[in-house]
C-alpha cells in the first residue's frame, strides 16, 4: 500500500539530482532559456564567421605557413611579427596607413562640419544638396579609384593630361611620383567620404535641444560662443560616432590604393590592408599575412580607446560629468 | 496484299518502339563519340586564345561528344582562383591554362597530372618533331617532365613604325645601343611622339617587361648557383639603360602602363617602338582598334653590343588537374591532344588566337597569307629562350620584388644601385 499523508494527497516522489535540467524552474529561468534559445543562431553564426577565423588567424600567425609550400610548415613564434617591424616595406606601409587614416579623416572631420553646418537650416535647397552630396559615397572605392586613375593619368587623363601639360605637378602623373601620390589618395577619400561625415554630423545638429540654444541667443551669446559653449559640447557623442567609424574605414583602406597604385612608387602608398591581401592571396603567406592583420585589429582597437578616452575627457571638461 | 500500313499498333507497342529507335540511336551516338556525356571546364587566361577556345568548343563536342566549359579570367584572378583549387584539392577545373613561368610551382606541388608518359605514347599523334624544341620544352616541362602541354607560344619581337624610321632615315635597330639611340632620335614630345614605349606599372607589368630588355643586354635573373644574382654588374647597367629609355623617350604616362596600356599607346600612334608579344602583332593591322594600320613593322628583337643573339619565348602550356579522376583526366589529355593537332591548332589561330608554335604554320600559305610576320617569330623560336624569366617555384614572389623595385627606380625615388640591392636581400630569404 502506497503511503498517503493525512490529508489524501500523494507526497511528490523524491526526483533525483539530474543538474540544471531537473531544475524547477522560475520564469525568470525559462525566460532566460528561451531568449538563449532564440539568439542561438545568431550566436553560432557569429562564432563561425567571426570568432573561428579570428582564432585561426591569431593562431596561423605564430606559424611560417604558405598553402604553397606546406611542407616548410613551423612554428616560429613571433617571428611574423618581428618581421613586419624589421621589414621596411611593411614599416612603410604602417606609417603610410596612420598617415593616411589621421590626415583623411580630420580632414573629413572638418569640412564635414563646415557641411553640417551650412546644411542645419532645414530648407528645400538644403535637402536637395544633400542628396547631390552623398553621390560620392554610394560609390563604390574601387570604381572611385579607377575614376581616378583614369581622370589623373599623364597621357590620356581629363586633369592629368593638363597638368603634365602646364607643368604642374610630375611630367609622369601626380599617381605616378611617391611625393605626390599618397596625398592624391587622401584627397579622393576625402572627395568620397566628406558627405557621410557631412551626414552624421548634421543628424548629430538637428537632435541638438532647440530650448538650449535659443536660451544662449536670448542670453547674448555671439555665434562662435553658441558654437564652442553650446554646439560642440552637446555634439560630442556625435563626433565621436563619426570619428570611429571613419577611422576604422579609412585603417583598413584597400580598394582605391590597390586599383590607382598598386602600394608603388617604392611603397610610397602602400597600406597594411593592400600588403595584407598581396601576401595572403597572391603569395598565399598565410602565417605572415595573418600576423599583419591581428596587428590592424590591434591598431584600431588602441586608436578606438584612445578616441573614446579624449572624448570623454572632453566631455567631463566642457559638461563637467 | 496486305499493306505495311494497314496494321495498327497500340499506343503503348508505339512508345516502346520509339523508345527502342531512341536508345539504337544514342548507343550508336555513343559508340561515334567517345567522349559523350563527359563535360570539361578549362580555367582559362583572357588572352586573344580564350575566346577563341570558346568558339571551339561546339567543335570539339561535334568531334567526341564531350561538352567543354571555357572560363576566361584574367592573370590575376586566374593564379589565385587555380592555386586555391589546387591547394583545397577541389576539382573545379579539369584544365587549367598555365603561364611558362608557373611550370616550377607546377611541379613542385604535384597540381597538375604528369604527362610525360602520355606525351611519349602519343608523340606520333601529336607530331612532336613539328614543334620548336624551345616551346616543348619551356612551356610544358620542368626538370624533364610535362607538367602541361604547349598550346600558345608567344615570341618576343620588336615592333616599330615603318613610316617613321623612313622619314628619320633610320635602319631597324639590331642592338640595344641603337634602339636607345633610334628612340632619342624620334622622341619630340612637342608632336606627342615618343620613341619608346614599355610597361612601368608596378608587379609583373613593369617585373617582365624588364626582365626581357635585361636579358638581352646580358644580365640575368639568377646566378650560375641558381640562387637570385639581382644586383649584379649587368643587371644595374641594364636597370639604367631601361630608366633612361623612360626618363628621354617613353610617354609621360608609361609609368602607369601594363599590356594593356602599352598597347594602346603604340597603337594611337603616339610610340615608334616597342618590344612585345607576338600574339598583340595581328591589331596593328586592325582599323578598328588601330590608328598605324600598314605603317607597322616587325622584326627579331635587338640585343646587347656583343651578346649572343637569344629572343625571348613566353607563352601558355594546357595542364591537367591532378584531383580529377582518371576517366576526366583521359578527356582532357583527348582535349589537348585535339587542340594542338595541326589542322585544329591552324584554325585556332587563323581565328585569331596568336599562338603559333608549329614548325609547319611558319610556312604555311593561309597563314602567311594574314600573318606575314611569321619568318620573324620562326627566327626567335629557333634562337629562343624560355628561361630569361626563371621558372622556378620562387618566381612569383622575385616578380613582385623587382616589379616593385623598377617601378621606384623608373619613378626616381631610388637609384639602380640601391634598388637591386634591396631587391636582393629579399630575393635571398626566399630561398
Amino acid at each position: 500500500m502506497s503511503q498517503t499523508s493525512s490529508t489524501g494527497v500523494q507526497p511528490r516522489a523524491q526526483t533525483p539530482r539530474l543538474g540544471w535540467l531537473s531544475r524547477p524552474r522560475s520564469f525568470t529561468d525559462s525566460r532566460r532559456f528561451f531568449l538563449f534559445f532564440m539568439a542561438a543562431p545568431a550566436v553560432l553564426y557569429v562564432l563561425v564567421v567571426g570568432v573561428w577565423p579570428l582564432a585561426q588567424g591569431f593562431w596561423y600567425s605564430f606559424f611560417r605557413y604558405n598553402l604553397i609550400r606546406p611542407a616548410r610548415t613551423k612554428f616560429i613564434g613571433l617571428d611574423n611579427y618581428i618581421a613586419i617591424f624589421e621589414d621596411r616595406g611593411a614599416r612603410q606601409a604602417i606609417l603610410n596607413t596612420f598617415q593616411f587614416t589621421l590626415t583623411s579623416v580630420g580632414l573629413q572631420l572638418f569640412f564635414g562640419f563646415c557641411l553640417a553646418l551650412l546644411l542645419w537650416r532645414d530648407s528645400r535647397f538644403n535637402r536637395i544638396a544633400l542628396a547631390f552630396l552623398l553621390i560620392p559615397a554610394t560609390i563604390t572605392p574601387l570604381v572611385v579609384g579607377l575614376i581616378y586613375k583614369a581622370l589623373l593619368g599623364a597621357d590620356y587623363g581629363l586633369i592629368g593630361y593638363y597638368l603634365a601639360n602646364a607643368g604642374i605637378g610630375p611630367r609622369t602623373g601626380l599617381l605616378t611620383d611617391a611625393g605626390t601620390a599618397l596625398w592624391v589618395l587622401i584627397l579622393i577619400d576625402c572627395w568620397e567620404w566628406t558627405p557621410l561625415m557631412a551626414l552624421i554630423l548634421l543628424a548629430g545638429l538637428k537632435s541638438l535641444p532647440a530650448d538650449v540654444l535659443e536660451a544662449g541667443r536670448a542670453d547674448g551669446a555671439t555665434a562662435w560662443q553658441r558654437f564652442t559653449m553650446i554646439v560642440l559640447p552637446l555634439m560630442l557623442p556625435s563626433i565621436f560616432l563619426a570619428l570611429v567609424l571613419r577611422t576604422m574605414d579609412a585603417f583598413r583602406v584597400f580598394d582605391s590604393v590597390f586599383v590607382t597604385t598598386g602600394g608603388g612608387p617604392n611603397d610610397a602608398t602602400n597600406t597594411l590592408m593592400v600588403l595584407a591581401v598581396k601576401e595572403g592571396l597572391q603569395f598565399f603567406n598565410i602565417g605572415y599575412a595573418s600576423a599583419i592583420g591581428n596587428i590592424t585589429i590591434l591598431f584600431i582597437a588602441c586608436m578606438a580607446t584612445v578616441l573614446l578616452l579624449v572624448v570623454r575627457r572632453a566631455d567631463v571638461r566642457i559638461n563637467g560629468k | 496484299m496486305t499493306k505495311i500500313a494497314n496494321f495498327r499498333l497500340s499506343k503503348t507497342t508505339s512508345v516502346l518502339g520509339a523508345s527502342l529507335l531512341a536508345l539504337m540511336a544514342t548507343t550508336a551516338y555513343g559508340q561515334d563519340k567517345p567522349l559523350a556525356g563527359v563535360t570539361l571546364t578549362l580555367a582559362s587566361q583572357n588572352d586573344q586564345f580564350g575566346a577563341v577556345l570558346a568558339k571551339l568548343a561546339p567543335e570539339f563536342k561535334e568531334a567526341t561528344g564531350a561538352d567543354l566549359k571555357v572560363e576566361i579570367m584574367d592573370y590575376g584572378t586566374l593564379l589565385t582562383k587555380t592555386t586555391a583549387y589546387f591547394v583545397g584539392d577541389t576539382k573545379g577545373y579539369d584544365l587549367v591554362t598555365m603561364d611558362i613561368v608557373w611550370a616550377g610551382a607546377y611541379a613542385e606541388n604535384k597540381y597538375s597530372v604528369d604527362l610525360t608518359d602520355w606525351v611519349k605514347r602519343d608523340a606520333a599523334e601529336l607530331e612532336l618533331d613539328d614543334i620548336y624544341p624551345v616551346i616543348l620544352e619551356s612551356l610544358g616541362q620542368y626538370d624533364g617532365k610535362y607538367v602541361a602541354f604547349p598550346f600558345a607560344a608567344y615570341a618576343n619581337v620588336l615592333a616599330y613604325r615603318k613610316d617613321l624610321f623612313e622619314a628619320a632615315g633610320l635602319d631597324v635597330p639590331k642592338t640595344m645601343e641603337e634602339m636607345v639611340a633610334d628612340a632619342k632620335t624620334l622622341t619630340d614630345p612637342a608632336k606627342n611622339q615618343y620613341g619608346f614605349v614599355a610597361n612601368g606599372q608596378m608587379g609583373a607589368a613593369v617585373a617582365q617587361d624588364w626582365m626581357q630588355y635585361n636579358s638581352q643586354m646580358g644580365g640575368s635573373i639568377l646566378g650560375a648557383d641558381g640562387m637570385p644574382a639581382l644586383n649584379s654588374p649587368e643587371n644595374v647597367k641594364s636597370l639604367a639603360v631601361y630608366k633612361e629609355l623612360f626618363a628621354d623617350t617613353a610617354p609621360p604616362g608609361a609609368i602607369e602602363y601594363d599590356w594593356g596600356g602599352r598597347e594602346e599607346s603604340f597603337r594611337q600612334g603616339i610610340a615608334a617602338m616597342m618590344q612585345t608579344w607576338s600574339v598583340g602583332a595581328p591589331g596593328y593591322s586592325d582599323p578598328a582598334i588601330s590608328n598605324v594600320v600598314g605603317k607597322v613593322g616587325i622584326a627579331t628583337a635587338p640585343v646587347g653590343d656583343g651578346v649572343a643573339p637569344e629572343y625571348g619565348v613566353g607563352g601558355w602550356g594546357m595542364a591537367i588537374n591532378a584531383d580529377v579522376d582518371a576517366k576526366q583526366q583521359e578527356a582532357a589529355w583527348t582535349f589537348i591532344k585535339w587542340l594542338v593537332s595541326k589542322p585544329i591548332h591552324k584554325e585556332f589561330n587563323m581565328d585569331g588566337a596568336g599562338s603559333f608554335m608549329r614548325k609547319s604554320q611558319m610556312t604555311d600559305p593561309d597563314l602567311l597569307a594574314k600573318f606575314d610576320f611569321l619568318p620573324v617569330i620562326a627566327t626567335t623560336y629557333e634562337n629562343g629562350n624560355g628561361d630569361y624569366r626563371p621558372r622556378i617555384p620562387e618566381y612569383p614572389e622575385i616578380q613582385d620584388i623587382l616589379g616593385s623595385a623598377v617601378n621606384a627606380v623608373l619613378s626616381g625615388a631610388v637609384e639602380p644601385q640601391a634598388a637591386l640591392d634591396e631587391a636582393q636581400a629579399k630575393a635571398e630569404e626566399l630561398f
